[in-house]
C-alpha cells in the first residue's frame, strides 16, 4: 500500500458526521417556538445526539457487505505477467481487482493505480503527456513482471456481514475503488465497489 | 477524584436556561391563571355556602403555573395533573391516618410516597407533593374530610383547572392543549 493510500488510523471516522449543537443554537431554535419549553439545552443535545444515532443505524441497518457486492469476480493469480492481468482488467470492466492464491485467499489488490505506480506517473493525464513528450524512453516491460509484484498488498477488506461502520471504515482506510469481501479464511467472496456502497447509503444529495 | 467529581456536578453542566417567552405568551399565561384560579374560588364559595365543603386547596396555585404558564410540559399534561393530585391526596391522607402521632413522619412520608408514586404510574405533577402535605399539614377542617379530601376538592378542583385550561390554552394560535391526554 502506498503512502498516499495510507492515512493515520486517527483520522479514520466511520461515524457519519454529526454536528455538534452549541448552546447558541438550540437557544435560538427554542426562542423560534412560542411557549415556554420546559427542558433544558443540555437534555436537548443529549436527545437529539441519541435520537440521532438511532435514525443512523436505522437509515443503514439494510447495509451489509455480501448484499452489497458483487459476486463472481474471478481473481488473479499472483504469479500471472503483469501484461495479461491488464488485459483482464481492461475486459472485465473494473479497475481493481483482487488477487489469491490457489485456495481462493486473498493476497492483495491490483488497481490501475498499481500501474501507474510502476510507471512512476499518478495519473491517467501524466501518463499521456509523458508517451507524447518522449514516447521512445518508455520502456517499462510488463510482461517481465508478476502481478505478486505489483499489487497492493495486504488488501484492506471486509467480512461478509460488515456493517456500514465497517464498510465506510474500510474505504477510509484506503482509496481503491473496490474492497474483497472475504470468509472467514480470508478467501474470496465477492467484490464490494465504492459506489455500490455509496448508492446503497441513499444519502440525499444535499447536507 | 471521585469527590471532586462529586462537588464538580454541583457547578451545572448547562450554560443558558430557556429563553425568556415573548409578550403574548405571558398575557395569556396571565389569562389562564387569572380565569382558573377564579373559577375555583366562585366554585369555592358557592360550595362552602351550600355545602360547607372548600375546593380551594394551595396546591391549585401550582398546578396553574404548569397548566397555563408551561403549556407543553409534560408535567402539565391532563393524565399528570389529575393523575397526579388524585393519587398524591390518596397517599396523603393515607399517611395523615397511619402516622397523625408522629407529624414530621406523616409529612415526610406523604411527600417521598408521593413522588415515588407518581414517577411509576407517569403521572408526575409537582404541584401534587403539596396536595400530599396539605392532607396531613392541613386545617382540622380538611382532616375531618377524611378520604373525601380526594374526591372534593382535589378532584373537583383539578377538574375545573383543567377545563379553563382547555378553554383558554387553545385560544391564541400559539398554543395548544393539550400534548396528549392519557
Amino acid at each position: 500500500m502506498t503512502d498516499r493510500q495510507q492515512r493515520p488510523l486517527e483520522e479514520v471516522s466511520s461515524e457519519p458526521h454529526e454536528m455538534e449543537l452549541s448552546d447558541e443554537d438550540i437557544l435560538a431554535a427554542m426562542a423560534s417556538i412560542s411557549g415556554y419549553l420546559d427542558i433544558t439545552t443540555e437534555d436537548f443535545r443529549a436527545l437529539y445526539h441519541l435520537a440521532h444515532q438511532r435514525a443512523v443505524a436505522r437509515m443503514f441497518a439494510h447495509i451489509r457487505a455480501d448484499r452489497l457486492m458483487r459476486w463472481g469476480v474471478d481473481p488473479l493469480a499472483p504469479d500471472l505477467p503483469l501484461d495479461e492481468a491488464a488485459r483482464l482488467l481492461v475486459r472485465g470492466g473494473i479497475m481493481a481487482v483482487p488477487v489469491a492464491d490457489a485456495d481462493g485467499r486473498v493476497l492483495g489488490m491490483l488497481t490501475e493505480a498499481d500501474f501507474f505506480r510502476r510507471l512512476h506517473v499518478d495519473s491517467f493525464l501524466e501518463l499521456i503527456l509523458r508517451l507524447l513528450e518522449d514516447p521512445s524512453g518508455f520502456t517499462h516491460r510488463f510482461h517481465e513482471t508478476t502481478v505478486r509484484e505489483a499489487m497492493t498488498s495486504p488488501a484492506v477488506t471486509v467480512p461478509e456481514d460488515a456493517s456500514f461502520r465497517e464498510i465506510a471504515a474500510a474505504f477510509h482506510q484506503h482509496e481503491g475503488r473496490a474492497t474483497p469481501v472475504v470468509d472467514g479464511a480470508r478467501r474470496l467472496r465477492g467484490l464490494l465497489l465504492r459506489r455500490d456502497f455509496i448508492g446503497a447509503c441513499k444519502l440525499p444529495s444535499a447536507i | 477524584m471521585k469527590t471532586r467529581a462529586y462537588f464538580a456536578k454541583m457547578r451545572g453542566a448547562t450554560r443558558g436556561s430557556p429563553p425568556r417567552v415573548g409578550h403574548a405568551e405571558i398575557f395569556w399565561s396571565w389569562v389562564g391563571g387569572f380565569v382558573g384560579i377564579s373559577a375555583v374560588s366562585w366554585a369555592n364559595l358557592a360550595s362552602i355556602q351550600r355545602y360547607d365543603l372548600t375546593l380551594m386547596v394551595g396546591s391549585f396555585g401550582a398546578s396553574a403555573v404548569l397548566l397555563y404558564g408551561a403549556v407543553r410540559s409534560p408535567l402539565a399534561q391532563p393524565r399528570n395533573l389529575i393523575g397526579g393530585h388524585v393519587l398524591s391526596a390518596v397517599v396523603g391522607v393515607t399517611c395523615r391516618k397511619l402516622m397523625h402521632h408522629a407529624p414530621w413522619l406523616a409529612g415526610a412520608m406523604a411527600v417521598a410516597t408521593a413522588i415515588a408514586i407518581m414517577h411509576a404510574t407517569r403521572t408526575l405533577h409537582p404541584p401534587g407533593g403539596a396536595t400530599a402535605l396539605i392532607a396531613v399539614i392541613g386545617s382540622p377542617q380538611i382532616h375531618d374530610l377524611g378520604f373525601f379530601y380526594v374526591l372534593v376538592p382535589v378532584t373537583l378542583g383539578s377538574l375545573i383547572l383543567l377545563a379553563v385550561a382547555l378553554v383558554v390554552n387553545n385560544l391564541p394560535k400559539s398554543r395548544r392543549y393539550p400534548e396528549v391526554w392519557l
